[in-house]
This record gives C-alpha cells, structure tokens and sequence, in this order.
C-alpha cells in the first residue's frame, strides 16, 4: 500500500520540529512537558503546567489500537487507490492519541486494543502504522 | 440565566431540499420575512443580529440595521450557541430583539454564494486528513466502533434507530422522506460506507434556511400576535477536556456539564422532559446521546431504542421529525425547528399529546484532530 499524501504538510510553527525530524531521518517526536513528563501530540500547552516546559522528545512510536474505522468510499480522488483503507486512533504508549492509517493488515483483521508499531523505511510523508 | 427570562417569538423556516439552487443568503432573507411574519413584527424591530456564518453582506442584504451582527461558528452547536448568545445580549442591555440566522446550501455547492465545493482544504479537518480520514462520518464512525467494541452496540441497533427515524419522518410532509419506509432489511443492505456506517446509518446534505427571533419574556407577554416557546435553560460541554483526561472515545461530547448547567437552570428534571430532539447527522448519535443524557444506562442506548424507547409510545419520543438522517439536515437547527412545532402543538402526525417541556441538543466543530467537540444543550419550554 503506497503513501500518497493528499494534502501540502503546513508544519507552521508549532509543529515544525516534529515534521522536520520526520522528514531528516524518520524520527517520531511527542512534546513533553519537562516539569511533570506528560506527553502530547501534536504542540501542545500543559494543563498544569503551562507553555514554558514544554520541548519535544524521542517518541517510542508503539502503541494500541483505541479505535479504528475503514473507508468504503473515497472522498478525494487521491484517496480512490487506497479504498478500502484503515483510519485508527492510536493511544501511544506514552499516552497521547494518534489518528493514522494502518497498513500491513486486511481492513477486516483489525481489532480494536491490537498492538501497533511505527512503520519506517517507506518514505511515508505521514507516520503511518502496521501491526506490531 | 434565570428559568423563562427569554422567549422565542417568532420562527422562519425555508424549503427544506436537496441542491434548491437558492444562495445561502437568500435562504436567510426568506426565513426572516417568515420569522417576522410568525412574530407579528417589523424588520426594523430587529436590533440584534447573529448568524451561523461568517458572511459579511448579510444586514445589507435583509434590510436590517441592529446594534450588532456577530457570526458564530461552532459546527452542530452553532445553533444552541447563537441562542445563547441572543439570551445574553438581551439581559445584558444590548438588544431588545434578536434575530439567529442559518442559511446553508450545500447541497447546491460549487457556485458564489451556494456553498463551498467540497474539497481537501475546506474540509479543515487537521492532520488526520493527512492519511485519509475525510468528512464528518468517520469521526462519529470512531465513536460508533469504540462503542460496538465496549459495549456490544451492533449494526442492526443503529438500524433499529435508521428505521424508528424513518417511521417518524415518513407521515412528515416536512421531512425529506416522506411516504417512504425502511427496514431493518434495506438497513443492513445498504452500502457500507465508513465502518461500521452504512449508507441508511448517514444523513444526507440538504439546502435551506431558518430564522429564531429571540426577546425577553417580559415583553413576549406583551406581543399580543405571537406564540411564544420559552429557554428554559442552557449549557455548553467540549470534550477537549476529555482529550486532556485520554478517554475521549467514550462521550460523544462533553455532555454532563451542558446537560447539568440547562437542567439547574430550568429546574427540572429528566423525567419531567415530553420530548428530546437529538443533533443525530448519524446513528450513533442518538444512541450516544440517550446514555449520556441518562435517559437509558451506559451502553443500553441500542438496545432501548430497538424496544421502541424514542418512538412516539416509547418513554422517551425522539427526533419526531425525522431528525437530520431522515428529515433534513439544517445543522444544529434542525432539532430546534422540531422541538418549536413540538411545543407550538404543529408537528402534525407525529406530535405529542401535551408536550410542555423539550430537549434539544447541537454538536459539532474540530479542534485540529478531527472529532466531535463541542456541544450545546437547550430545554425549551410551552410555558415560561
């Protein structure tokens, strides 16, 4: 299953950091607040804490399925070559959501609470996710 | 806000259709001569204006000269959130008389001033549109597998909730469906679209306009030619809270605080309500809703409403027109239409004996992660 990305990535400047690690080496950032190690994604601002400690880290980028849904139809002809694909919300390990695609398994063998990894190597534009 | 400090005295509801060919701003002109005739009043009584968009030549347009005109976008909750706004600049000093505005037309997208052509960047969904997940369906399909997966909710109890919401909208000449019945068997032999969604599981785009003229109940008792339906309470919820906490899958909103806050305010209680009409753009919606507003226990919302809980005879009437899945999708007016004709005693077929007391609700918004955010509670009243 191919990569296509279906819109120009604005990193703007919050985010900037992460989709420039992405994009160097496949480096899979989370912002950290450095004063109690909560983590979030995308840039985020601590509830407790403010916007000061704040900096991003090394991700682990494993995870589980929280929920998923798949695509029947596609709602952008970039997207027609894909159908039917996979769209889940990964709960990363260090706690934050991930909404990505999941690729590597048949739509029809996913389940929610399945454990998930990272992919890398396949020039993705977006981090993507297959089975771990 | 203190129980019946404010009244709406006086509604306008356009056609209601698919790719009407009527721009947006034109379906607010005509639901305003609508609300206007319905409040037996003059356009230059109109000394507030707030509408459901982010146009700017609408006051030209319709002719009015307010204080103010302040647009408001919160998806679905919009509509919950533009009466809101009108109850505070009313107590507040600022405007007598208020008009809410909403005039969508989607469905006729692609040309000036009929809505936008559906398109990647319009969509405006954040970064999970990045891989795919495109349109409001799959954020509620999320919601919808969450709960499939912890609960035991299945396909055929969202059908169960498709074919009761037909079974409304079919004796409605205002729905989109009438006269036309499904079953559990179309149901589950439409097109799958976005798991576990089905086509009949969706509602449809469609065009039209609506117009709430808003007062304070003080002089609504004065206006001899109107026929007043009274806010009893309101509440706002958004469920970045729980995306804060990490359990976010498990509310379709941020429900308790809105809910909370509309019910203290009009001092009264869930059993006390005829009639709830649910934001329902999908199945599930209604199910979720019927949970976390308490009217069935956590998980049971399918089930309760396979057993007839929303239908007309059920302990619960709900979405008695059709909701926006089979009446017409005006955002989150379309339950606040349905609950004025509950109360106003003119929802034909399907009204209720003696409804006095209705509950409606608006959903909606992104916050950068495509998901259901915000969400508006409002408890109308036949008396103030």
């Amino acid at each position: 299953m191919s990569a296509n990305p279906i819109g120009e990535l604005v990193a703007g400047e919050l985010d900037a950091p992460f989709w420039d690690a992405w994009k160097a080496d496949e480096t899979f950032l989370l912002h950290r607040c450095n004063t109690c190690g909560r983590h979030d994604w995308p840039a985020s601002c601590c509830t407790q804490h403010g916007r000061g400690p704040m900096q991003w880290v090394a991700g682990s980028g494993r995870g589980i399925i929280d929920t998923y849904t798949v695509f029947y139809r596609a709602y952008v002809k970039e997207m027609e070559s894909e159908v039917p694909y996979t769209v889940a919300v990964v709960r990363l390990d260090e706690g934050p959501y991930f909404h990505t695609r999941l690729v590597g398994i048949p739509p029809g063998e996913v389940t929610s609470g399945m454990r998930v990894r990272l992919r890398k190597g396949h020039g993705d534009p977006f981090p993507l996710f297959v089975p771990e | 806000m203190q129980r019946g400090s404010i009244a709406i005295v006086g509604m306008g509801v356009t056609k209601q259709g698919r790719a009407l060919g009527v721009t947006e701003v034109e379906l607010r002109r005509q639901a305003l001569e609508l609300a206007l005739a319905d409040a037996g009043i003059a356009r230059d009584a109109i000394d507030g204006y707030i509408h459901a968009s982010h146009e700017r030549e609408d006051l030209r347009y319709l002719g009015l000269s307010p204080n103010f005109s302040w647009p408001v976008q919160t998806g679905g909750a919009t509509a919950p959130c533009t009466l809101i706004m009108a109850a505070g600049a009313i107590l507040s000093g600022q405007a007598d008389m208020v008009a809410c505005a909403y005039g969508m037309a989607p469905s006729s997208g692609g040309m000036p001033g009929f809505g936008g052509k559906t398109s990647f960047g319009s969509l405006a969904y954040g970064y999970p549109a990045q891989v795919g997940m495109i349109g409001a369906a799959s954020a509620h399909a999320l919601h919808a597998r969450w709960h499939m997966d912890h609960f035991g909710t299945t396909s055929a109890h969202m059908g169960a909730v498709a074919v009761q919401l037909r079974n409304h909208a079919l004796h409605r000449p205002d729905s989109m469906t009438f006269g036309k019945p499904i079953t559990l068997a179309d149901h589950q032999a439409s097109q799958m679209v976005v798991d576990p969604f089905r086509m009949l599981d969706c509602c449809r785009d469609t065009d039209g306009g609506a117009m709430f003229i808003m007062t304070s109940a003080e002089r609504a008792k004065k206006m001899a030619r109107t026929r007043p339906v009274f806010l009893l309470g309101a509440g706002m919820g958004h469920n970045i809270g729980n995306w804060h906490k990490r359990d976010l899958f498990r509310f379709h909103d941020a429900i308790a605080p809105a809910a909370a806050r509309a019910f203290a305010q009009a001092g009264v209680g869930l059993s006390d309500i005829d009639t709830a009409q649910f934001y329902d753009p999908f199945t599930i919606s209604i199910i979720m809703q019927l949970e976390h507003y308490g009217f069935c226990k956590p998980g049971q919302g399918g089930p309760f409403v396979a057993d007839g809980g929303i239908g007309l005879d059920g302990s619960i009437p709900s979405n008695t027109g059709g909701g926006q899945i089979s009446g017409f999708y005006a955002a989150g007016f379309t339950p606040l239409i349905e609950a004025m004709k509950q109360l106003r005693g003119e929802a034909g077929a399907t009204q209720i004996k003696n409804a006095r007391l209705a509950l409606t609700s608006g959903h909606g918004l992104n916050g950068g992660v495509q998901n259901t955010w915000s969400h508006g509670t409002l408890i109308l009243g036949a008396e103030a």
